[in-house]
């Protein structure tokens, strides 16, 4: 029977899945079976509407060698269109799968919609320069980056749980799992934003953003290379096209020159604002406010002048 | 000695594509061409690897003609021989097609110990082809590495994820997608860029790699493609007084209800 699948190894993803999953069933008519590796998924996704969720029980923890078992699953089943969450393991599992049934994919969808029997998926092109609309062919694989939508509300019927044996590629092995520093803090999830960008000389200067962050109650984020070049921040700070992608209510990029690479990842903020010295930087036209100036000079100004006003 | 296989794409490059105003569509007039960013870091790491262990390393590419002047600047950064597929089906071509098409010219070529290719390009950024080219050969996969050693058969590769880094290792033939964080591309000496010009460039025609029409057709079509153009107030303060400047924007963000 065709079906309409999700899989993400990433338990809150697994769920934002469901509310597109559940869209395309009432476009479809057809049932949905979440898979996943978790038994405390299992029953969360049950409840949140899936029609059946199998667990995929295996001895190894490692996601990208369930491809084959999880495309076993898929295609045994007739699935017209499987949604993975878009983690890059996520990635990995659905181009394999993908190749396997000689499907199309969407990378990173934004929104799906069924028109004309065919799968109509938003992505971005070039970096983020252009929206495009993808027109897929079914049976079609698509990817979802994480908080595109929000999970469903409960179900008033659970779905059916089943759990299966799956069997892991053997030929990879995995070792040394080290998970990146970092506190922890999650710049996808805050209201207010203060980014630096390579117009800060040296990492001790940090300090006057997270002065000005603090007035604000604001976490600080960065630029590409402030984290991947300099290692002045986590990379758990950085936004961009391989990077976070943030919707804040403020977004203040300092000594940013805004590159569509970088830009991608902030231009859902509600509010842009932008310090440089530079009047010709791109920055200044992807922003709602901004100032041309210093940023030494600016940045304690703009501290001292926002706790006047109370800043919250 | 490894044999490495890397697949490159040759894309316009985004730096010059314009939006224009008028319908929001692309011009690409003044767009040239360039090795996809992340596969200039797959050359580079291939080339690297071949250096210390001895080896040899091949490049293969899919495209319209324009490949054509690819060609010499591939061979310029270190592979010894380039194959080359050159087909209109490729201005419509999906990463399905694209997967097919290389695997099919793999499977004709010899065997090789590394297929490497970049984490995606830097046009689409599908992010496919590692893993489907390993579906459709049947070798293990290893995607975003950042850094990668080769000792005897074995492969041992540091793969950065959102959260972790893991280090994969394999024994024999693996399909590696690498990450532009893993090198910094050299940039060919005159003597490498004229070297290149004596080096065989193979030309595979797609008509003989046995692809049925089925294999060939595009699942995935590019309906509408619009510049992203920001709506924003643009309301910049530029006085020489920073702190009328500072002012001003405190008094913005008040309004906005964002103090």
């Amino acid at each position: 029977m065709p079906g309409i699948f999700v899989f993400s190894e990433d338990s809150a993803l697994a769920k934002q899945l469901l509310t597109p999953a559940l869209e395309l069933k009432q476009q479809l008519s057809q049932p949905v079976t979440a898979v996943t590796t978790s038994e405390a998924d299992a029953k969360e996704l049950a409840a949140l509407g899936a029609d059946k969720v199998v667990v995929l029980q295996s001895t190894s923890g490692w996601t990208e060698g369930l491809s084959e078992a999880i495309c076993g699953l898929v295609s045994g089943t007739g699935a017209t269109i499987f949604l993975l969450g878009g983690t890059l393991r996520g990635k990995h599992v659905a181009a394999y799968v993908a190749a396997k049934l000689n499907s199309g994919m969407s990378t990173d969808a934004k929104s799906l919609k069924i028109e004309g029997g065919k799968l109509l998926s938003t992505r971005l092109l070039y970096a983020g320069l252009a929206l495009c609309e993808e027109e897929l062919t079914l049976p079609a694989v698509v990817t979802i980056p994480p908080r595109t939508f929000l999970p469903p509300n409960a179900a008033a019927k659970a779905g059916v749980i089943e759990t299966v044996k799956a069997e892991a590629d053997g030929r990879v092995t995995i070792s040394d799992v080290t998970p990146h520093g970092g506190t922890g803090v999650d710049i996808a999830g805050v209201t207010k934003l203060v980014a630096v960008g390579r117009g800060l000389r040296k990492q001790e200067d940090l300090k006057l953003a997270e002065d000005l962050a603090t007035a604000l109650h604001a976490e600080i984020a960065c630029s590409r290379p402030v984290a991947e070049d300099e290692h002045w921040l986590p990379i758990e700070r950085y936004v961009g096209i391989s990077g976070h992608t943030v919707k804040p209510e403020l977004y203040l990029a300092v000594g940013i020159s805004g590159q569509v690479q970088h830009m991608v990842g902030a231009r859902e903020s509600k509010v842009i604002a932008a310090v440089n010295n530079d009047e010709h930087a791109p920055i200044f036209e992807a922003a709602d406010y901004g100032i041309v100036g210093d940023l030494y000079e600016v940045l304690p100004l703009l501290a001292a002048a926002v706790r006047k006003n109370g800043g919250r | 000695m490894p044999k490495c296989l890397v697949c490159y794409k040759w894309t316009l490059d985004e730096k010059d594509i314009k939006i224009k105003p008028e319908d929001l569509s692309l011009d690409t007039s003044r767009a040239k061409g360039k090795i996809s960013d992340f596969d200039r870091n797959a050359i580079e790491e291939a080339t690297r690897i071949v250096e210390q262990h001895g080896g040899t390393v091949h490049a293969l590419t899919y495209g319209t003609s324009a490949v054509s002047e690819s060609l010499k600047d591939v061979l310029s950064r270190g592979p010894e021989t380039i194959y080359w597929i050159s087909d209109n089906s490729a201005e419509t071509a999906d990463a399905c097609v694209t997967a097919n098409v290389l695997a099919a010219a793999v499977r004709k070529l010899e065997s090789y110990d590394l297929i490497l290719c970049g984490e995606g390009s830097s046009d689409l950024f599908n992010q496919q082809t590692a893993a489907r080219l390993a579906a459709l050969l049947g070798l293990p996969c290893i995607t975003y590495v950042e850094k990668l050693s080769v000792e005897g058969d074995t492969v041992r590769a540091t793969r950065k994820l959102a959260d972790c880094t893991e280090v994969a290792t394999v024994k024999g033939p693996v399909v590696l997608s690498v990450l532009g964080t893993i090198n910094k591309p050299r940039i060919p000496s005159l003597k490498q860029v004229l070297g290149a010009a004596k080096k065989p460039k193979k030309e595979i025609k797609i008509a003989d790699l046995g692809l049925n029409a089925e294999q060939l057709h595009p699942k995935s079509i590019h309906k509408t493609v619009k510049g992203f153009v920001a709506k924003r107030k643009t309301i910049i303060y530029r006085e020489a007084n920073a702190a009328a400047n500072v002012g001003k924007l405190t008094s913005s963000l008040a309004a906005e209800g964002l103090l």
